[in-house]
């Protein structure tokens, strides 16, 4: 484990109105390995998430990347730094074919205002884009719809649109979110490969899933950081079972 | 009622990008500029009179323009009228107070628009979804009375007149621009040349962003664009093609009325762009087109065609929303994937 | 010419003038800001419907001779009106963009203009302040036009009607939930789209309340809704998002802004109105009281 953590929070808390959702956590991420963040409904999950994320700031508090504070940054500096990430929504370009959806979330690391060469001269781009597709497994939807795809494939090329930026860290909310057992069981496969080559940070409503996969886990509640450690430590700890597994465990 | 969660309003493929399906019709696609080339070059064949025929070919470059913004990011402006009409003052201007040759006041109006496309931009983007469309009508009344005021410039509420331009002198030509073919044609250099460099800036990784940010502005900004900015870019460019458009239509009708930086103005280049198809590179002239023929028709039958023109605007909104080169489109691209015809 | 050259009456004056004619702005703006706020549709036939409200309630002067009676049949009818178009030609586009309703009532905006110039001929129609609202009082600080102190005590009743509407009643309470979030009111067992009907109705009859009175101000023409919908957009641009108190706050600030340009600059009055919006987007681009979240 490297000294500075890839991601920190410091004391990050985020309030809509009078609404706290999420107060005073404060956390770090080590390089490498999936970390997931677990909680039951309401716990402040996917606040957190879209604050690391840099889809809305904090209200108070810090947040480090590499030991830089990135607090308040747009979403695209984000991107820019290397942080992607794969939203619970699915979140594509539906009226977009896959291989384009990719193609373009490629191109933002690349080129930017390039106005009168075709896309074509960026074949590169293109052959990423077949890569990733292949990687994430829908090789043979490139030309399709992104809307015409099945759920599953659907995030499926979200992730793949999310490797597209070659993110040192990504972010994935709630991956597996609607899917069928099958399609679960081929994603969680998918985030498994993924983690060798990068950080990964996991937002999961489903515990079991994860329990065998991560190194680390963070646990919410009401919007507070109620543990963290080791699968096996969180499953030793009294207060998580209490409110968080009370009833299957 | 966040206006940045509305998904896209027309539900169809663009046939236009790369990022399109195969197929013989994006094979077609691929020749788009010579095929709209051919098809504006063959146009005064079928047209009633040679004016409106310009008429047609300038106002559809206009709407092509906005179409930059409507059909490919997805942003609706109601202040188009703004870079018409500063194109179409700023050239005739030129021609009126200071003389220029007619090539020099065309760039020189073309200019003027982008300054203005600049500044409205600058400010309207910082608005989302619909409020779009509010503040660039607003914005674009702003100029409209900045240039009513300006008199002395403009001529205010009478117009800018007298802009006569009897010839285009080249090295060693001289185009007579009485002549209304030789008009037409010359018109259809500048209308042309703009096609193709419309049809250069789509095909661009600059023209993929765009439809990026029109299909999902939140994807676009967590993929790394700086959508504000991509926006504002765009929003200058699509200023250009209306402010040539206005540069030559001030040629073409040797006056320049108020009414053309009117928000009215605007909204014919949304009915227009509409009624031809947004989600098309071609809609835009046969919207143009359609738009002028039935003006020119109606008003021939009644003082009130206004009516007719708003009745059918919004029967095209309720029935026919990919306009009507887009739904010609949309059948071809249905016959296209029929079994028999691609596996 | 600057301010400080001026009568401090005369300034005064021009003030109460200024709310005069924010009154106006005020109402147009609520209408749209209403519409727009639980809708999310932008209502292009607004000034449209300005207008038509001005000749309903001018023509049905003409032969009852009572301005009440128009103050009262020219909202109603143009909100009926506005029901019907909710009912006939928008619900269909429920589910579409939100491009789809602001392009239509574009359209509508054609028609109403042209149907009234069929109607009522191309030129328009004189109309001044009805005889007991004629003449001028001393308020104070010199004579002031009686028709205008009475706009601005209508107005600030039926503002106070809406805003207790709003607060206190079920209605608006639903409008308030509707406009944060459509489903929860469904969740609620709440038909959405009955209070969409009445809210488009609500917002359309204040645009027809909003033309007849203005109509003693200006006289009546098939046009006079055009600039008016320009203006709206201001309003409701600087007072912010859905935000009923904005909207009268920017209208005021809107009217008083034009009522001192043309004591001081009478050239540049209708630019004022934009210069004023061009600022608010510079320094606070969501608008006066707008909520944050609608703004990139």
């Amino acid at each position: 484990m490297s000294a500075v953590p890839i991601l920190a929070t410091e004391g990050v808390g985020k309030r809509f109105g009078a609404f706290r959702a999420l107060d005073g956590v404060s956390v770090a991420f080590p390089e490498g390995g999936i970390t997931a963040i677990i909680g039951p409904n309401g716990a402040g999950k996917s606040t957190f998430f879209n604050l690391v994320s840099g889809a809305f700031p904090p209200s108070e508090g810090r947040i480090l990347y590499r030991g830089r504070d990135i607090t308040g940054s747009p979403p695209h500096r984000f991107a820019a730094l290397g942080i992607a990430k794969s939203f619970q929504i699915t979140n594509v370009f539906p009226h977009l074919t896959a291989h384009e959806n990719v193609r373009v979330a490629a191109q933002a690391r690349r080129v930017r205002f390039d106005l009168l060469r075709d896309r074509a001269a960026y074949p590169e781009l293109a052959r990423k884009a077949e890569a990733l597709l292949a990687e994430v497994g829908l090789p043979d939807r490139a030309g399709r719809l992104a809307r015409e795809l099945a759920h599953g494939e659907q995030r499926a090329l979200e992730i793949a649109m999310a490797l597209a930026a070659d993110p040192d860290l990504l972010l994935l909310d709630e991956p597996t979110a609607g899917m069928s057992p099958e399609e679960t069981r081929a994603m969680m496969g998918l985030v498994a490969r993924l983690a060798a080559r990068r950080t990964l940070i996991l937002v999961e409503h489903k515990m079991k899933l994860v329990m065998d996969l991560c190194r680390r886990l963070i646990v919410l509640h009401q919007g507070r950081l109620l543990a963290e450690g080791t699968p096996d430590a969180i499953r030793a700890d009294a207060e998580v079972r209490r409110v968080y597994l009370g009833r299957s465990a | 009622m966040s206006g940045s969660a509305a998904g896209p309003a027309r539900a169809v493929p663009s046939s236009e990008g790369s990022g399109a399906p195969g197929g013989r019709l994006a094979r077609a696609g691929r020749h788009r500029v010579a095929l709209s080339l051919a098809a504006l070059a063959l146009f005064p064949l079928v047209a009633p009179y040679e004016a409106l025929a310009v008429n047609i070919l300038v106002l559809g470059l206009y709407a092509l323009g906005f179409n930059l913004l409507f059909g490919y990011a997805g942003l609706l402006s109601f202040g188009h009228a703004a870079f018409l009409g500063a194109g179409a003052y700023g050239c005739g201007i030129a021609i009126v107070q200071y003389g220029l040759h007619p090539l020099a006041a065309i760039g020189l109006g073309t200019g003027l628009a982008v300054a203005v496309a600049a500044a409205m931009g600058y400010l309207a983007i910082r608005t989302r979804g619909i409020y779009f469309a509010m503040t660039t009508l607003a914005l674009s009344m702003c100029v409209y009375y900045a240039f009513y005021r300006a008199e002395r410039l403009t001529g205010g509420e009478n117009g800018l007149r007298g802009i006569n331009v009897p010839a285009l002198g080249l090295p060693g030509v001289s185009l007579p621009l009485l002549d209304p073919t030789v008009k037409y044609y010359v018109v259809l250099v500048f209308v042309g040349a703009a096609i193709w460099l419309f049809s250069r800036i789509l095909a661009s990784p600059f023209g993929a962003v765009l439809e990026a940010i029109r299909e999902n502005e939140g994807r676009a900004e967590a993929c790394g664009y700086d959508v504000r900015r991509v926006k504002l870019v765009a929003f200058v460019i699509s200023g250009a093609f209306c402010g040539l458009a206005g540069a030559l239509q001030a040629i073409h009708l040797s006056i320049v009325p108020i009414e053309t930086m009117h928000y009215a103005t605007s909204g014919e280049a949304v009915m227009m762009a509409l009624l031809g198809g947004t989600r098309t590179f071609f809609g835009p002239f046969v919207g143009a087109a359609t738009f002028l023929l039935l003006q020119d028709g109606l008003a021939t039958l009644t003082s009130h065609w206004q009516l007719l023109v708003g009745a059918i605007f919004i029967a095209f909104v309720l029935f026919l929303p990919l306009g009507l080169w887009g739904e010609v489109l949309a059948r071809l691209r249905r016959l296209d994937a029929a079994p028999g015809g691609a596996p | 010419m600057t301010l400080a050259s001026l009568p401090l009456t005369l300034v005064a004056l021009q003030v109460v003038t200024g709310i005069a004619l924010g009154a106006i702005y005020v109402l147009v703006g609520i209408g749209l800001s209403l519409i727009f706020g639980l809708m999310n549709i932008v209502n292009f036939a607004h000034g449209a419907f300005f207008m038509a409200g001005a000749y309903v309630g001018v023509f049905l002067y003409g032969y009852t001779g009572n301005f009440w009676v128009s103050l009262v049949v020219a909202p109603v009818a143009i909100g009926l009106l506005g029901l019907a178009v909710e009912r006939v030609l928008i619900r269909p586009l429920y589910g579409r963009g939100p491009d789809d309703p602001l392009l239509l009532t574009f359209g509508l905006a054609y028609v109403v203009v042209e149907s009234v110039r069929i109607l009522f001929g191309l030129t328009g129609l004189p109309f001044s302040a009805p005889p007991p609202l004629r003449g001028a009082v001393d308020i104070g600080i010199g004579y002031f036009p009686l028709y205008r102190l009475f706009l601005i005590g209508f107005v600030g009743l039926v503002v106070l009607g809406l805003w207790l509407l709003i607060e206190r009643t079920r209605f608006g309470l639903i409008i308030r939930a509707g406009a944060r979030d459509p489903q929860i009111v469904q969740v609620l067992g709440i038909d959405i789209g009955r209070v969409w009907l009445a809210v488009f109705g609500l917002g359309c009859a204040l645009a027809g309340l909003a033309g007849i009175l203005a109509a003693p101000l200006q006289g009546v023409t098939p046009e006079m809704g055009v600039p008016v919908l320009a203006e709206a957009f201001v309003v409701t641009v600087v007072g912010g998002m859905g935000s009923l108190a904005g909207a009268v706050l920017a209208g005021l600030l809107v009217g008083i802004v034009v009522a001192m340009t043309s004591l001081i600059a009478p050239d540049l009055t209708k630019m004022a109105i934009f210069a004023v919006m061009a600022l608010v987007l510079l320094v606070r681009p969501r608008g006066l009281l707008g909520r944050a979240g609608a703004f990139g």
